[in-house]
């Protein structure tokens, strides 16, 4: 009980700070915002200075940056300040804790990389890092090795990819022969591996969490456009036929932020069930859009409308954080494992 | 018997010639709107060159006079060649056409016809902004002043008019008695005092369509294809005058553009995986039903057969091949795809799978939304009842 009444509280500060009537806010801006809310110690561990809260409260804000589409880059910065917090090898983990809570930004990957590596030089791609720009280090989350690697060391370059999506920055980083710093090591072996996972874990729910709120603003917005938008003198939102469309998509939204919430209440929920999640949140996501542009008409088709901001994101969520193909595949093979 | 021998020395003939005389190079050329233009303005005069650009015109134009059956087998081989489609001819060679042809003046048809085989270009002003499946309530307004009508309003989604250089354009010239009764049709030129084109920025980073604002426009009495007031009924008989050829070309297109999704399989090395396989079985035979449902309502109407509601079962099922077709290849082309890349104009299966799927509404919603479809299905074909026109809160 006390835990629904706390996310609640996060969701209307979220909606004060980030309305969802100003899309596409300005990201700099947004980041300072975001360190002063104090968002970034939402989920940091108590014993390392943040409030602990679970998994809810990390999901309520991302469903609000999703709704407004948020453009600060917090769902690889609350992540990676959770994960330097639970780091168990870090050197100087106080001071770090102390920066990443106040501003400094350590981004990480959003997708597989091939880093691989002979003792301690590396070499590979870290693919869609989020904000590299405005990061000091990216987070490697290898197996069996979690490390720091500032983005401005030798070996190191960082290039822009340009997105369909409006709302995000991606970023490739590029290792060749990079030599890990032994102080930024955060954690090996069995350690390195529970970190990595957490680290995917929470990024993955945020990208549910972002699908569901960006789903609920577009629908509301198409919605609010059949109500006016008028043809054969009456509203378009009067056809039976148009309601039932949105009524469906009302329906598939409300029934898979049940699944969202009830989830990140979970705290020991498996990969899969994150995955599975995942998966469907975002694929709710793009059905949603899909029918958002064909119901605005031509409109919905020009740059000017919202529609295409929301569909651009909603299929860059699909293929973050491993695509639904990956995470049913995972679903399927554990269910059938537990109904042996 | 002979017929069918006529149709085979058609094919050979005309496979022959595109042997010889396809662009090859277009997709590279069309990477910007100019060069698109370009290209397709090349191409439709080769075309009428070699007698294949007006199959569907009479025959005392050259390559005119083909029946339905030859027009068939000419699309059919341009679209296995893999040409460029008339994109930029297909407003002039189809509704302007059919509107002269049908219902203009014979000073109309002997000024106009000539000048689109020469190359210009026509747009379509049907659209406002407050007028798109309701086209009917269409308020752009034309004041008769003497020989001229002095025309004020707007127009909107006019594909490629910022090229063009005519208009067919739909007027109100009366608000009383049924919406319908009041609609004038007038050709424009476009280079009319008071045109303003405004394209617009489209979500793909194209700009296909264009914003037209009419200022005092005059356009001559003259210039008006049928009685005041008739526009109606002159723009519905033109509307459908490409017959179901379009859509027939465009499913060989998108069945033949199959080997795109293969090649997707092979490069992530999913040939293996037998859920990647089931989808692209599932799509290939998507495909397959589109191209049999174009093609058997194209040899229907050869036959002289053809049922209200027909065309928009062809519609509906090419508009949602060709967004399934774009789904699956976003889908296994995986994160790559949501990096920006270069479009191609004038073609809705080049492999760039997010500016297909964007481009693939174009088939959702021009020229009767999927959604009006459905009501000409459910209405007209199944016979259901009619929703009450007016209604009060
Ligand atoms: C690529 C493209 C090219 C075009 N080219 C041209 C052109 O060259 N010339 C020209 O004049 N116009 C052109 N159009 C305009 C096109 O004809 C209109 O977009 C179309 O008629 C729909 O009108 P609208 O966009 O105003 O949507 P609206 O009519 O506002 O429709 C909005 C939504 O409501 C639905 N809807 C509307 N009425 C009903 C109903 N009774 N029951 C259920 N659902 C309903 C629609 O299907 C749609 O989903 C083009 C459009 C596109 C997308």
């Amino acid at each position: 009980m006390g835990a629904v009444i706390e996310r609640q509280e996060l969701h209307d500060a979220a909606q004060k700070a980030f309305p969802a009537d100003a899309l596409k806010p300005n990201r700099d801006e947004s980041w300072k915002l975001v360190t002063e809310m104090g968002w970034l110690m939402l989920s940091l561990a108590e014993d390392a200075g943040g409030l602990g809260l679970g998994r809810d409260s990390a999901a309520a804000i991302h469903y609000e940056m999703g709704k407004a589409l948020g453009t600060a880059p917090l769902i690889p910065a609350m992540a990676t300040v959770q994960a330097i917090g639970a780091a168990t090898d870090l050197a100087d983990q106080a001071g770090w804790i102390e920066r990443v809570t106040t501003g400094e930004f350590v981004t990480t990957n959003l997708s597989a990389g091939d880093v691989t590596g002979d003792g301690d030089a590396l070499s590979g791609t870290l693919p869609a890092v989020p904000d590299a720009d405005m990061a000091s280090h990216v987070m490697l989350a290898n197996p069996g090795r979690a490390a720091l690697v500032p983005l401005d060391a030798p070996g190191v370059t960082v290039t822009e990819r340009p997105l369909w999506d409006e709302s995000r920055r991606l970023f490739d980083v590029t290792l060749d022969g990079y030599v890990l710093d032994p102080a930024l090591v955060m954690a090996t072996g069995a350690a390195a591996e529970a970190l990595t996972r957490r680290l995917k874990g929470e990024m993955i729910f945020a990208l549910a969490a972002d699908s569901l709120g960006g789903a609920n603003t577009i629908l509301d917005l198409t919605v609010e456009y059949l109500k006016t938008r008028k043809q054969f003198d009456r509203p378009l939102g009067m056809f039976q036929a148009l309601q039932h469309r949105c009524a469906d998509l009302k329906v598939l939204i409300g029934a898979a932020e049940a699944l969202l919430w009830s989830r990140a209440m979970q705290p020991d929920a498996t990969m899969a069930e994150i995955g599975g999640l995942k998966a469907h949140a975002t694929e709710v996501y793009r059905w949603v859009c899909e029918e958002a542009i064909q119901l605005h008409g031509g409109v919905g088709l020009t740059e000017e409308m919202y529609c295409h901001l929301f569909m651009k994101r909603a299929n860059l969520n699909v293929q973050l954080g491993g695509n639904a193909d990956l995470w049913r595949e995972l679903v399927g093979r554990e269910a059938l494992a537990a109904a042996e | 018997m002979s017929e069918q021998t006529d149709l085979d020395q058609l094919r050979s003939q005309v496979r022959a010639w595109l042997d010889a005389n396809k662009p090859r190079d277009w997709r590279a050329l069309s990477r910007t709107q100019d060069d698109f233009v370009k290209t397709q303005r090349d191409w439709f005069q080769k075309l009428v060159k070699a007698g294949y650009a007006i199959p569907h015109w009479p025959a005392k134009w050259p390559g005119g006079g083909r029946s339905l059956a030859e027009q068939k087998v000419i699309y059919e081989e341009i679209a296995r060649a893999d040409c460029p489609r008339l994109l930029l001819s297909f407003v002039s060679t189809y509704h302007a056409f059919a509107t002269l042809h049908e219902c203009g003046t014979p000073e109309q048809q002997d000024h106009y016809l000539p000048r689109i085989l020469e190359g210009e270009t026509w747009c379509q002003g049907f659209s406002e902004p407050n007028a798109g499946s309701d086209l009917a309530s269409l308020k752009c307004k034309a004041e008769r002043k003497g020989d001229v009508y002095v025309v004020n309003g707007q127009k909107i989604w006019s594909t490629m008019a910022q090229f063009a250089d005519r208009c067919l354009l739909l007027v109100r010239t009366s608000s009383d008695g049924p919406k319908q009764a009041g609609i004038t049709y007038l050709l424009m030129d476009m280079k009319s005092p008071g045109v303003t084109v405004r394209p617009i920025h489209q979500i793909q980073g194209d700009e296909e369509f264009a914003e037209i604002f009419l200022d005092n426009v005059e356009i001559p009495v003259s210039e008006r294809v049928g009685e005041e007031g008739a526009g109606w009924a002159v723009a519905n008989a033109t509307l459908a005058s490409e017959r179901g050829l379009t859509l027939m070309e465009l499913s060989y297109r998108m069945r033949g553009a199959a080997w795109r999704i293969a090649e997707l399989i092979r490069k992530n090395g999913r040939e293996e995986d037998a859920g990647v396989l089931r989808d692209f079985g599932k799509l290939v035979t998507q495909l397959d039903v589109a191209t049999a449902i174009a093609d058997q309502f194209l040899e229907n109407r050869i036959k002289g057969i053809e049922g209200a509601g027909d065309a928009s079962i062809v519609k509906n099922t090419y508009a949602r091949a060709l967004r399934d077709y774009s789904l699956l290849g976003l889908r296994l082309g995986g994160l790559d795809e949501q990096y920006v890349k270069p479009i191609t104009f004038g073609d809705l299966n080049t492999g760039n799978w997010m500016a297909d799927f964007m481009n693939s509404y174009a088939w959702t919603i021009a020229g009767g939304s999927d959604e009006v479809q459905r009501k000409i299905i459910a209405e007209k074909m199944l016979g259901m009842p009619k929703e009450p026109k007016g209604w009060v809160l």
